[in-house]
């Protein structure tokens, strides 16, 4: 891997990766698909909603990024620019695909780790709540579900969200507000409402 | 933010750390065993028309039998090969003479930009007074500021109806460098030749929005970058490698299309295209 690593043995960041991979680099570039395969895929999941298109659109999503990458812009971000073209892939595919199914995202079960370690009813009572409140989010309608997915299970930023549903910035904040405003609405419906976040944690810290 | 606000979030968080979702793929097998697939030797003006002509022999592909100019925008990545990804879309807006494909993209070409001598092969350079006693319609300039003297002007009197003027605009401050072209903006005018039907919705493809400029129709590109064709004298697309835009604004002005490219956000886009004079 000596052309991704710097002298110092560090590992490169994106836009050393970028500026190798625009020189025609190709390993540089697998470096940075690794890097964002995750990320791409779960994120065109979201959208095409079906594991063969999601792994579809990434591909040629992270293949057509790599045939424009003279036309990046040097010096800018990869993440939203990469984004940008897996989701419009994802979208193709969506349109195209007829229906869409469910996300199948599940809930793990709690993996207790270090000194805050739940016992195991708090634990168990902390996954049934998760499960609660992913079924509610299910209960959404799509583009809701997309935004509050981005958001909190991707975690994207705010200029990545944007490049991911295909809106403009400005709109982000007011469609995720929205979001979660149904999300309260179908919360409270199901019952209980949302916990607060130490009791989804089992309490414990 | 209420507290109430802040608990539903950090649930989600708390939600999304342990969710589970389907395992990735090994992309980046799959991904750099195609790295190789685009042609690489034939030179780029070649496989551009390669790429036309393709694209206009796509089932569904409906060809317009328009005569002169018709500007046409791409969206434009990158040519792949597969044949499931083979499929054209050809929006036709409401602008006179104005046409968008969204499909296959070009292929990769070399990287060649045109420099920051602001030569974009775009015709005659001439002075703003010259352009205006060769075209047969009142050019229209920014009536704001430092945009009100372009850093050069072109006219290509081989278009129909009246020729075209290109007004260029060098990298300034508030004008970043184009990604494609190393200006700061550029801006289009022609007499567009009015097209026999109308589609004016674009629906969901995510780069395209319709606005108003002083009342007229417009549309304004964004996101991935876009490809520029049009039709020269002679009826045959022509293509313009160095014409590759980001952000661009197309719209209206009675007789007139004009268009609008640079690193510009869509307001200031708007702003700009407002103040022509």
């Amino acid at each position: 891997m000596g052309e991704t690593q710097s002298v110092e043995g560090r590992p490169l960041d994106d836009q050393e990766l970028v500026e190798q991979a625009r020189g025609g680099d190709a390993r540089a570039y697998e470096a940075l698909v690794r890097r964002y395969q995750d990320l791409a895929f779960r994120t065109a999941y979201v959208i095409a909603g079906r594991t063969a298109d999601a792994e579809d659109a990434a591909q040629e999503g992270f293949v057509k990024a790599w045939y424009a990458l003279s036309r990046f812009r040097a010096g800018a971000p990869f993440r939203p620019w990469l984004l940008a073209i897996v989701a419009n892939e994802a979208r193709n595919r969506r349109r195209t695909g007829r229906r869409q199914d469910d996300l199948a995202l599940r809930v793990a079960e709690d993996r207790p780790s270090g000194d805050a370690a739940p016992s195991p009813e708090a634990a168990a009572l902390a996954t049934e709540q998760r499960r609660l409140l992913l079924a509610a989010v299910g209960r959404l309608g799509q583009a809701d579900q997309q935004v509050i997915t981005c958001r909190y299970f991707l975690e994207l930023s705010e200029a990545e969200m944007a490049s991911a549903l295909g809106c403009r910035p400005g709109t982000v904040k007011s469609r995720l507000s929205r979001a979660l405003e149904r999300l309260r609405v179908v919360l409270a419906e199901q019952g209980g409402g949302p916990l607060p976040a130490s009791k989804l944690r089992g309490g414990e810290r | 933010m209420s507290q109430r606000e802040l608990d539903l979030e950090r649930a989600l968080s708390d939600l999304g750390a342990s969710l589970e979702f389907p395992p990735t793929p090994d992309l980046a097998a799959a991904v750099t065993a195609r790295l190789g697939e685009a042609p690489a030797t034939a030179p780029a003006g070649q496989r551009l028309r390669g790429w036309l002509g393709g694209l206009l022999r796509l089932p569904g592909w409906r060809r317009l039998a328009v005569a002169g100019m018709v500007a046409a925008v791409l969206a434009a990545t990158v040519l792949v090969a597969s044949p499931g990804t083979r499929q054209a879309v050809a929006r036709r807006l409401g602008l006179r003479g104005v046409e968008v494909r969204i499909g296959e993209p070009p292929p990769p070409t070399a990287s060649t930009r045109p420099s920051d001598r602001l030569e974009l092969g775009l015709g005659e350079r001439v002075t703003l007074e010259q352009a205006r006693r060769r075209v047969a319609f009142p050019v229209l300039v920014p009536g704001a500021g430092a945009l009100q003297r372009p850093s050069a002007v072109f006219v290509d009197q081989t278009v129909p109806e009246g020729g075209r003027v290109d007004l260029v605009y060098r990298a300034q401050p508030g004008l970043p460098a184009s990604r494609f072209t190393d200006v700061g903006l550029l801006i289009t005018q022609f007499r567009g030749q009015p097209t026999p039907e109308f589609i004016k919705k674009v629906t969901g493809m995510g780069l395209v929005e319709e606005v108003t400029v002083g009342g007229e129709p417009g549309y304004w590109f964004s996101g991935e970058p876009h490809f520029f064709t049009y039709r020269d004298a002679g009826g045959n697309l022509r293509e313009e490698q160095t014409r590759l835009a980001g952000n661009t604004l197309i719209w209206q002005r009675g007789e007139l299309t004009l268009r609008l490219e640079g690193e510009v956000s869509r307001e200031e886009a708007l702003r700009i295209a407002e103040s022509m004079r």
